[in-house]
């Protein structure tokens, strides 16, 4: 009974650090959209860019940030951000891109700029999938959380690892149980945003 | 080329490979299966689909620790955690890919005299194998993830070397071992993809 103060304190130690990395890698990704919306060449490269990225293994790039950054809270999270920030740039992208031709022409022919074809036509319309995006990094976030313990970034995962090298099954549990439990109630909670969120001529 | 000798990379990159590639042959298999499954009934595909949603939520560190009562240490849970997060895509894709065949193709196929199982297995299949492919390639992604993450529950592998790397707090073994693994997961990406297009050629998009 000892553990449950410590998978207590773990468990928010975890969601810290998930979703401080996840709020990092929305606020990275956010300009890097803006300015991709006014150049397609930089919106393809980075796409391109994204796709190779997202072929490397979790492991990989949580083991390649120790040489390039050092271990501890700070470089979980910048493994964690690298990680999150393509799902939703490639979502995001997708959701402004995939608009129908002729709702774009036909906000042009009745005069709106630019900008507030974005504003109003655009981005209403790349809800869903942005949202999808962030959900799917929500999610990533959390199973990568558990990576990172291996440098030092605290959370569920410890417990997990310690739990495994001792033969320790009670402690891998306590460890595993909360992290499945949270990925759950992700997927559960933000489908729910997500139906909220829809506006209504987009809901199937 | 220390690194190299030291932590066995040649040695390690064939264990990898091994795990990946059976793992892989597993999770066609049975994505597939499954796929043609749902298809053919409709009222267990949201319920199988769904099921596979959750089991690809739950992150990859717990499923690996939660199938080592079950299925020891080492080698064995790692393939099969590989095989329960790749059968989701490709099984979605085949799904998909069967049930949306325009409706000409079938109106042609029923005209010409086929029955249900040929319009299954020569116009629906042939036709859906470029989604299939692109399942695949998400599996690949995917097991090449998880096979990484087998070097912690002792499956050997590139995965080992890394943890080697990070428990020695030896960069030169981390950044070469890290460097490796990524560039073997962009060229199978690679080569995943090129199949994919091959097929986009072949069957039109």
């Amino acid at each position: 009974m000892i553990l449950t103060g410590e998978v207590l304190q773990a468990t928010l130690e975890h969601l810290l650090l998930a979703y401080a990395a996840l709020a990092a890698g929305i606020l990275v990704a956010a300009p890097l959209i803006f300015f991709s919306l006014y150049s397609a060449k930089l919106a393809s490269l980075i796409m391109k860019f994204s796709n190779l990225v997202q072929a490397i293994p979790s492991f990989a790039v949580v083991a390649l940030v120790v040489p390039l950054i050092g271990i501890g809270f700070t470089p979980a999270v910048i493994a964690i951000m690298l990680r999150v920030l393509l799902p939703i740039i490639k979502n995001t992208y997708i959701g402004l891109f995939n608009v129908d031709p002729a709702l774009i022409e036909s906000s042009k022919g009745i005069g709106l700029s630019e900008f507030q074809i974005i504003r109003h036509v655009r981005l209403p319309n790349a809800y869903p999938a942005i949202f999808a995006g962030i959900k799917f990094a929500a999610i990533l976030a959390n199973s990568i959380a558990v990576l990172t313990a291996l440098i030092g970034g605290g959370g569920l995962g410890s417990i997990i690892f310690e739990g495994l090298t001792n033969f320790n099954t009670t402690k891998v549990l306590a460890g595993t149980l909360p992290v499945i439990g949270i990925a759950l109630f992700l997927d559960f909670s933000f489908s729910r945003i997500e139906h909220w969120l829809t506006p209504e001529y987009l809901q199937k | 080329m220390r690194v190299w000798t030291s932590q066995l990379l040649t040695l390690r990159t064939l264990e990898h490979l091994y795990m990946l590639f059976v793992a892989l042959f597993f999770s066609i298999l049975l994505g597939v299966l499954i796929g043609v499954l749902t298809y053919k009934n409709r009222k267990l595909a949201a319920s199988v689909l769904n099921s596979l949603n959750v089991v690809e939520t739950i992150p990859d560190v717990a499923l690996l620790v939660l199938l080592l009562p079950i299925f020891g240490i080492g080698v064995g849970p790692t393939i099969v955690a590989s095989i329960l997060y790749s059968i989701l895509p490709i099984a979605r894709n085949t799904y998909t890919g069967l049930s949306n065949v325009p409706r000409e193709y079938i109106e042609i196929a029923d005209a010409l005299g086929l029955t249900q199982r040929e319009v299954l297995f020569k116009v629906r299949f042939p036709l859906s194998l470029p989604l299939i492919a692109g399942g695949i390639r998400i599996a690949v992604v995917f097991t090449m993830g998880v096979v990484t993450l087998g070097g912690l529950i002792a499956a050997g592998g590139l995965g080992a070397a890394l943890q080697n790397g990070i428990q020695l707090y030896d960069m030169g073994t981390i950044l070469i071992t890290g460097a490796w693994v990524g560039l073997i997961a962009v060229i199978l990406d690679g080569i995943a993809g090129m199949i994919e297009n091959i097929f986009k050629a072949r069957y039109g998009k």
